[in-house]
C-alpha cells in the first residue's frame, strides 16, 4: 500500500501535532507514504474555484506522474480536491485546463487520479478486520464523540458516490468501536464546525464551536475525535473564546485521528503529540495511562 | 388503515408554551400526511393550525417534519410511517418562529430575506426597444434558480440560521443569484455589495446542507460559491473578508502554500490593534504549546514559482 502523501498547510501550520502523528500511525500500519512536496495548497474553499482548479489539477497530474493515488489527512483538502476532481472529470473542462495551465510545465492531467483521506484509507483499502488485529492498547471505557468535518460528509456526488461508499457516513463510528472505545453521538457530528466564517462572522463560528463541544461534554463524552484539522483549530483552538462568549466552561479535549487510533496502536500520549493542543487532554491521558 | 398523530401545538404569542395534542385517525390507505390533518380539523379539533395550497408537491406551503424529517405534508404518504406503529410525529420545520401550531413566520424567515437582497432586474436595455437576444448557456444556471419553489428546506436545513437567525440564508441567496447572473442585468456591482454585507453570503459556511436538503437539485450552495467567486473576481467589498481572501491569495502565490499565522494577522487587519489584541491569548498559548506557526518565517515550497504562474494567468483571464 503506497500513496502520494498530501498533508496540506494545516498539519505543518495550526496542528503542526497532526503531521507527526499521522507519519507515525501511516508507518506503524505499514501504509507507505511518498510525500508530495512541490504542489500547492488546495484553495481551501477561500481561493475561487477558477485558481484553485488549475492549481489542484497540477497536483493530481503530479499524483498520476508518480502512479499513485493521493492521500490527505484533512477533510477540508479531501473534500476540496474531491469537488475538483469531479468537475476535471469533464474531459472538455479537462483539456482547456491543461492547455492553457498545465502544458507549459509539460504535465497532463488524464483524470485518473483517486484520492482519499488517511480514515478512507484505513477503513476501505487497509479494511477494519487488519486494523483490528492491530490494536494494542484498546481504549476501554473511553467515551469519544465523531466529528467529520462536512467535506467527508457532503457532496454525495463527491462522497458518496455509489452505494457501498455510504458507509463512510459511520467510519468515526466504526473506528471508535474497533479501537475498543465508547461511542458518545452527537447531533452536529456531520455539521459544519465553524472555521469557514470565523472571519466573517465570528460570534456565529463560536457559536458553532460551543454547541457541538457542549453537546458532547454534556452527553458525557470525554473527548471528540475529528479526521479534519481546521475543525479542529475551531473545536480546541477556539474554545476557550467559545466558552468566554456563551459564558460557560466547557473543557472538551479534542483529537485528531490519526491521534486517536495512535493511542489505541500503542503510541504514548507523547509520541502522539497531545501536549501541543490548547484544551487540555490530561483528562484522555490519564485514563489512557490507566488502561493496561 | 388506523393512524396515530402526535402533533406539536402552540398558541400565538411568545410566551404561550408549546405542546402536543394526539389524534387517532381512520385513513385510506393511499392518505397522505395532509389528509390527515384535514381529516383531524374537520371532525376532531377545528383549532388545529397548519398550512396548505397546491396540495400537489410544488408550493412547499405544506412543509413541515414528519418522523423528524422535513417533507412536504401533501405528498408524504401515511401508510409507511403507519406501518412502523406508535405515533406519528408532526411538527413546524426549524429554524423558523412559528405562529400557531405548525405554521410557521415566513415573512421573517423568509420573504423578508429575499426582500432584502434587491429580487427584481434592472434591465440593461430600459426601454426595451429590443427584445434581447440570449445564448441559452448564459441562462442555464439562471433557469435553475428559478426553478426555486420557495419550500424553505435549505433554511430548515442550513447550518448557520440555528446559531443566527439573522443569516441572509440560502433561499434567499438563490433568489438573488437568479439576479445576479442574468445576463440582461446590469445592477451587478449593486447586487454584490448588497450580498457583502455582514450576515450576507459569506457567512455562509459552504457546508453543502443547503445543496443537499434541496428537493429540486438546484444547489444552493454551489449557487453561493458562484457569487463568491463573482465577488472575489471583481474585488472584495466586505473589508475583512477582502483582507483575509487576499491575504491567503498572496501567502499561495508566494510560497505555494498557507503562512496561517500572517492570516490570521493580516485578517484582522495590521492597523486593528483591538481585533489583534483578541488574537493574543490564544496565540500566546499556542506558542507556548508549540503550536502556533511563526508568522512570516514561512518558507518557500519547491515549485512555488510554477504556482504563483499559474495563478497570476488564472487572475489575468478572469480579469
Ligand atoms: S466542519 Fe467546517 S472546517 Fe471542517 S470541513 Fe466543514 S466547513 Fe470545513
Ligand atoms: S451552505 Fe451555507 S447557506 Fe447552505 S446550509 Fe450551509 S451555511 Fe447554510
Ligand atoms: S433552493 Fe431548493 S430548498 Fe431552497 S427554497 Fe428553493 S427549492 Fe426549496
Amino acid at each position: 500500500m503506497k500513496y502520494a502523501f498530501y498533508p496540506g498547510c494545516v498539519s505543518k501550520g495550526g496542528c503542526p501535532e497532526l503531521y507527526p502523528s499521522a507519519v507515525r500511525v501511516a508507518a506503524k500500519l505499514g501504509i507507505e507514504l511518498e510525500e508530495m512536496k512541490d504542489v500547492a495548497c488546495t484553495g481551501a474553499g477561500v481561493l475561487p474555484q477558477y485558481i484553485s482548479d488549475p492549481i489542484n489539477a497540477r497536483t493530481f497530474a503530479k499524483a498520476e506522474r508518480m502512479g499513485l493515488p493521493i492521500m490527505t489527512i484533512c477533510s477540508t483538502c479531501q473534500g476540496v480536491f474531491g469537488q475538483a476532481n469531479l468537475r476535471l472529470q469533464d474531459a472538455e473542462y479537462r483539456a482547456r485546463i491543461n492547455r492553457e495551465y498545465l502544458a507549459e510545465e509539460g504535465l497532463e492531467y488524464k483524470g485518473t487520479t483517486e484520492i482519499k483521506h488517511l480514515l478512507w484509507v484505513v477503513m476501505e483499502d487497509y479494511g477494519a478486520d487488519k486494523l483490528k488485529a492491530m490494536v494494542s492498547k484498546p481504549l476501554k471505557g473511553l467515551k469519544v464523540s465523531p466529528f467529520y468535518g462536512c467535506f467527508l460528509r457532503r457532496p454525495p456526488e463527491v462522497v458518496t458516490p455509489t452505494k457501498e461508499s455510504n458507509a463512510r457516513k459511520t467510519y468515526l463510528e466504526k473506528l471508535i468501536d474497533i479501537v475498543g472505545a465508547e461511542l458518545t453521538d452527537i447531533s452536529g457530528k456531520g455539521k459544519c464546525c465553524g472555521f469557514p466564517v470565523l472571519t466573517a462572522n465570528e460570534e456565529s463560528s463560536l457559536g458553532m464551536t460551543a454547541k457541538h463541544t457542549g453537546e458532547a461534554k454534556s452527553k458525557g463524552a470525554d473527548c471528540m475525535v475529528t479526521p479534519c484539522p481546521l475543525c479542529h483549530l475551531s473545536l480546541d483552538g477556539n474554545q476557550p473564546r467559545a466558552e468566554q462568549q456563551e459564558g460557560k466552561s466547557i473543557g472538551l479535549p479534542i483529537l485528531h485521528m490519526p491521534q486517536f487510533l495512535g493511542l489505541a496502536l500503542g503510541f504514548s500520549p507523547a509520541e502522539m503529540y497531545l501536549k501541543r493542543h490548547i484544551v487540555s487532554t490530561m483528562a484522555v491521558e490519564s485514563k489512557v495511562n490507566m488502561m493496561t | 388503515m388506523q393512524a396515530k398523530f402526535s402533533v406539536y401545538r402552540k398558541e400565538p404569542g411568545a410566551h404561550s408554551k408549546p405542546g402536543r395534542s394526539t389524534y387517532t385517525v381512520e385513513l385510506a390507505d393511499d392518505a397522505t400526511v395532509m389528509d390527515a390533518l384535514l381529516k383531524i380539523r374537520d371532525e376532531q379539533d377545528p383549532t388545529l393550525g397548519f398550512r396548505g395550497s397546491c396540495l400537489h408537491g410544488y408550493c412547499g406551503d405544506c412543509t413541515v417534519r414528519v418522523n423528524g424529517k422535513a417533507a412536504f405534508s401533501c405528498t408524504a404518504r401515511v401508510a409507511p410511517l403507519a406501518a412502523k406503529g406508535g405515533e406519528i410525529a408532526v411538527e413546524p420545520i426549524r429554524n423558523m418562529p412559528v405562529v400557531k401550531d405548525l405554521i410557521s413566520d415566513w415573512d421573517a424567515f423568509l420573504w423578508e430575506k429575499i426582500d432584502s437582497t434587491k429580487p427584481w432586474m434592472e434591465p440593461k436595455d430600459a426601454d426595451g426597444a429590443a427584445e434581447p437576444q440570449i445564448d441559452d448557456k448564459l441562462m442555464a444556471r439562471v433557469r435553475q434558480a428559478m426553478s426555486c419553489n420557495y419550500c424553505g428546506l435549505c433554511d430548515e436545513g442550513c447550518t448557520v440560521l440555528p446559531v443566527d437567525f439573522k443569516f441572509v440564508g440560502p433561499a434567499a441567496l438563490t433568489k438573488a443569484s437568479r439576479f445576479l447572473f442574468d445576463p440582461r442585468d446590469q445592477a451587478t456591482a449593486e447586487r454584490l455589495r448588497i450580498l457583502e454585507r455582514p450576515k450576507g453570503m459569506w457567512d455562509c459556511v459552504h457546508c453543502f446542507e443547503a445543496s443537499e436538503h434541496c428537493p429540486r437539485e438546484i444547489a444552493p450552495t454551489e449557487r453561493i460559491v458562484e457569487m463568491r467567486d463573482e465577488a472575489f473576481k471583481r474585488g472584495i467589498t466586505n473589508e475583512k473578508v477582502a483582507r483575509h481572501h487576499l491575504s491567503f491569495a498572496a501567502s499561495v502565490k508566494r510560497s505555494g502554500w498557507l503562512d496561517e499565522g500572517r492570516l490570521a494577522i493580516e485578517s484582522e487587519g495590521l492597523t486593528n490593534v483591538s481585533g489583534l489584541m483578541k488574537l493574543l491569548p490564544t496565540a500566546a498559548k499556542a506558542i507556548a504549546r508549540g503550536k502556533a506557526p511563526i508568522p512570516y518565517l514561512h518558507p518557500k515550497r519547491p515549485g512555488a514559482d510554477r504556482i504563483a504562474r499559474i495563478i497570476e494567468k488564472a487572475e489575468a483571464k478572469e480579469k
